[in-house]
């Protein structure tokens, strides 16, 4: 949505970009035989991160959830951090790809497609923490509502079984979404490869696709429509998420805005995700010409609002929590303020209120290396806003005897970076395997660009 | 670049409907006057809520302004004088929140030092509510918004005779982006104090920003029904056939939506908690007759306006996308009501006819400031890049003496 004078100024494709040369630069990063060495290394340690989640998951799984520094005070912990932290972070790819399409942003094209991939690999460790925080994940389908013989009937007013609903139906819409966009350039590669074996899994996974005039009025039918499905989404998914808090009434999680508030946390922490992505990204992959500064500046300038909107909401909570004259809620923020966790706190003030306010200038936002060390900046300060918000106010509830200290063991930090590994890994198949950037998109793009040079 | 004039008859249009609102206002504000001094029962505040319905609509139309300012798009073309043109009536309305000042008493429980004196809360809060306090936040407020208002405006019409100016360009964008998140602190500082504080004791945090939301939402239909009454004068005939005007449509359904997202947040939130100290704020509209009142105003302020504005065909036809903007108006005016009155007369149905008086006087006054100002500068921005190339060149040969 920037306004027309900042397109003038930088484009969101490079100079001299034609179909050919989309279709080359795009698909040569995976075409190729020599997989470069920087992808082995980047594969590698995020491989073995991911080994160490296993090797927790195991221990989780033989031993049970006592390995975690869970209490009976603070029964929720890490999980549930870490749970609402990943889904957070992939409401950016669903904002980009469902939001921007319907608004018609053009320079969502570069990028829609790693951060669909980043929605999904974010959602796939989101869904994974409820359920072995469960204890007993074997019995994962007890969450669901199915005709059981021991009349067993999942709670209906609870939000947490709403976000079993919530979270997959996301994942589906969002893989769907995904796979659908993909199509043709499944297609290109199918065309483009030497190797047979290749070229026949491009060509299963392409369903046929020849690029008829049919099958792009069906493609873009069903873009739309997938995308205004999405679109509530990006919405419904995390106050769904908030709901889990907000319902109770414990204070600090019992506050009427908590759902708007969650909603713009993730936005806010999904774009930070995506720019600590796309920075690199762009650089090893010598992309500057499909991923400009234009969008890198695009996407600060979405933290930025969302990132305001947080802040206003660390700020109100202060306020209403004197204001309300409730003693239970006053305490909570001046706990938080400066009780134990009070370091935690107040890096979280730091690291999403006050840091971000850098990115009202526009050389920061044109900086990537300012914002890519401000967005990874931004994503610890959306893991400690979840870990204030879960352990502090359960930490000290209202009964005084029942007060704890809950910090995490190795077995919750392991898994957390475990999970990091995982998601990492994934990435990097992504990037070896899929076209990062949709080419056929790019090629659009290309022929707009060409268009409008020729009318003025 | 070329003036673009509105047509003549346009111009006598707009001239009959600022002299014909200014009558009525007048006429409303006797009737007001009349009614204080007759001893009108709940004087102060029925005409809180038609003093409010007609704040929100201005507030609306300065974070639209703001936006627009902020992000583009071609919605903003069509939006930006009416809405402009809106933001300047936040001095009137400022003169006419004298009105609620001298209603203190009436009003706020917590101006009542013998009630304060026996309620602990309200000596807790009373830092924050208490009159000149308050009388210095609303000061505040308006000089913040009057200000923007009035600079953003300048800045704008400026622009019209030097289009290539890039500072005063740079100026509207560098002062609309804080002004939005200003606009959010006290928008909501203004909601707690003239709104929430009404039920001194209750308080919800997601309160600002429903109102602000509400506030949106009046802005965007005030502009649509202002817009399309003139879609058959030029220039609008050419430029809103050109331009896509269901853009604004979408802003409606997107702020309808929000709405209604919030107002069900808060609902849900405080009916699953269910906690006395909470609670009181429903039980008092959701009993007694008030419940079809929030049963109205949960199917018409956003069922209907919902279904309508999905489609299509609302959107793209001028005629029905007024009546949907008329209809979102008008159940903001009965969400203000439904949001303000329980507290003078919890769970017992009852409706202030002076709010109607204040609605029509104030709003009188508004529309003639209002059409003044639409009619006083050329009506699509001048200096707008997204000014159709042909629309205005055809325009300018055929209108500009």
């Amino acid at each position: 949505m920037a306004a027309s004078t900042d397109s003038a100024e930088v484009p969101v494709l490079g100079p001299g970009q034609t179909y050919a040369t989309v279709t080359d630069r795009i698909s040569g990063v995976i075409l190729t035989k020599e997989t470069p060495r920087g992808w082995w290394i980047g594969f590698g340690i995020a491989f073995m991160v991911m080994m160490l989640m296993l090797f927790s998951l195991t221990v989780l799984f033989a031993k049970g959830v006592g390995v975690w520094g869970l209490d009976n005070t603070v029964a929720w912990g890490f999980a549930i951090v870490n749970f609402v932290w990943w889904v957070g972070i992939g409401h950016a790819g669903t904002l980009i790809s469902a939001i921007l399409l319907l608004f018609r942003q053009e320079w969502r094209n570069s990028i829609n497609r790693f951060a669909e991939a980043m929605t999904i690999f974010a959602v796939a460790n989101a869904g994974l923490f409820p359920i072995i925080h469960t204890g007993r994940p074997w019995l994962a389908y007890w969450l669901l509502p199915y005709p059981s013989m021991f009349q067993l009937w999942p709670q209906f007013r609870s939000p947490l079984l709403w976000d079993v609903f919530a979270i997959s139906t996301y994942v589906t819409i969002s893989l769907l979404f995904w796979y659908v966009g993909l199509i043709p350039d499944f297609a290109t590669l199918r065309d483009m490869a030497d190797n047979k074996v290749v070229r026949r899994i491009y060509g299963v996974f392409a369903l046929g696709w020849r690029g008829a005039a049919r099958h792009w009025a069906q493609y873009s039918r069903a873009s739309l429509l997938l995308a205004a499905l999405a679109t509530p989404l990006v919405v419904s998914v995390h106050s769904v998420v908030s709901f889990d808090f907000a319902v109770s009434s414990v204070p600090g999680w019992h506050t009427t805005f908590l759902p708007p508030y969650f909603v713009s946390g993730a936005i806010f922490s999904g774009f930070a995700m995506v720019l600590t992505l796309a920075i690199p990204i762009r650089k090893y992959f010598h992309m500057e010409d499909f991923i400009t500064d234009r969008h890198l500046e695009n996407m600060a300038k979405v933290m930025l609002a969302t990132g305001l909107i947080v802040f206003y909401a660390y700020i109100m909570e202060v306020f209403f929590a004197w204001y309300s004259g409730n003693q239970y809620e006053q305490f909570m923020i001046y706990n938080r303020m400066t009780g134990p966790y009070a370091p935690y706190y107040w890096s979280l003030i730091l690291a999403n209120g006050v840091i971000p306010q850098l990115l009202w200038f526009k050389r920061v936002r044109r900086t990537p290396w300012i914002l890519f060390i401000i967005a990874i900046i931004v994503n610890i300060g959306m893991w400690l806003e979840r870990f204030i918000i879960v352990v502090t106010s359960l930490h000290r509830e209202y009964l005084p005897s029942t007060w704890t200290y809950y910090a995490g063991t190795f077995w919750d930090w392991s898994l957390y970076i475990g999970t990091l590994g995982f998601f990492f890994a994934l990435i990097f198949l992504f990037l070896r395997v899929l076209p990062m950037i949709n080419m056929f998109e790019m090629k659009e793009l290309v022929h707009h660009l060409s268009h409008r040079g020729k009318e003025h | 670049m070329t003036r673009i004039q509105a047509d003549e008859k346009l111009l006598k249009r707009l001239g009959s409907y600022q002299k014909a609102s200014l009558i009525v206002g007048v006429l409303g504000i006797l009737v007001l006057i009349a009614g204080y001094f007759l001893g009108a029962e709940d004087f102060f505040p029925g005409y809180l809520i038609g003093w409010m319905f007609w704040m929100q609509v201005a507030l609306g139309a300065l974070v639209i302004l703001m936006i627009q300012n902020t992000v583009g798009g071609r919605w903003g073309l069509i939006i930006q004088r009416v809405v402009e043109a809106a933001t300047m009536t936040i001095p009137l309305l400022g003169v006419l929140f004298i009105v609620v000042i001298i209603g203190i008493p009436h009003l706020y429980e917590w101006s009542h030092a013998e009630v304060v004196a026996h309620d602990e809360l309200l000596q807790h809060k009373a830092p924050y509510l208490n009159t000149p306090f308050f009388i210095i936040r609303s000061v505040i407020y308006f000089v913040l918004w009057g200000g923007i208002a009035w600079l953003l405006r300048k800045w704008s019409v400026k622009l019209d005779e030097h289009p290539d100016d890039a500072a005063t360009r740079k100026k509207l964008r560098n002062l609309s982006a804080p002004g939005i998140l200003l606009f959010g602190f006290t928008v909501t500082f203004a909601s707690v104090d003239w709104m929430m504080s009404l039920e001194p004791h209750w308080y919800s945090t997601i309160y600002g920003m429903m109102f602000g939301v509400g506030a949106l939402a009046s802005g965007f239909a005030f502009s649509i029904v202002v817009l399309m009454g003139m879609v058959k004068y030029k220039p609008w005939s050419g430029i809103i056939q050109t331009l896509d005007v269901s853009d604004l449509g979408n802003w409606l359904l997107a702020a309808v939506m929000l709405w209604a997202y919030m107002a069900f947040s808060q609902f849900l939130i405080i009916w699953s908690a269910n906690l006395p100290e909470e609670t009181t704020w429903y039980i008092a509209r959701t009993t007694g007759g008030w419940q079809w009142v929030a049963i109205i105003n949960v199917f018409l302020h956003f069922f209907l306006p919902f279904f309508l504005l999905l489609s299509r065909g609302t959107k793209k036809e001028p005629g029905r996308l007024k009546k949907v903007a008329w209809l979102v108006l008008i159940m903001r005016f009965v969400d203000l009501v439904w949001m303000i009155y329980p507290a003078f007369s919890p769970g017992k149905l009852a409706f202030p006819w002076v709010s109607l008086a204040a609605l029509i006087g104030v709003g009188g006054l508004f529309l003639a400031i209002f059409f003044h100002q639409v009619a006083k500068v050329s009506v699509p921005p001048l200096y707008d890049s997204r000014l159709p190339v042909t629309q205005a060149s055809e325009e300018a040969h055929g209108h500009v003496s």
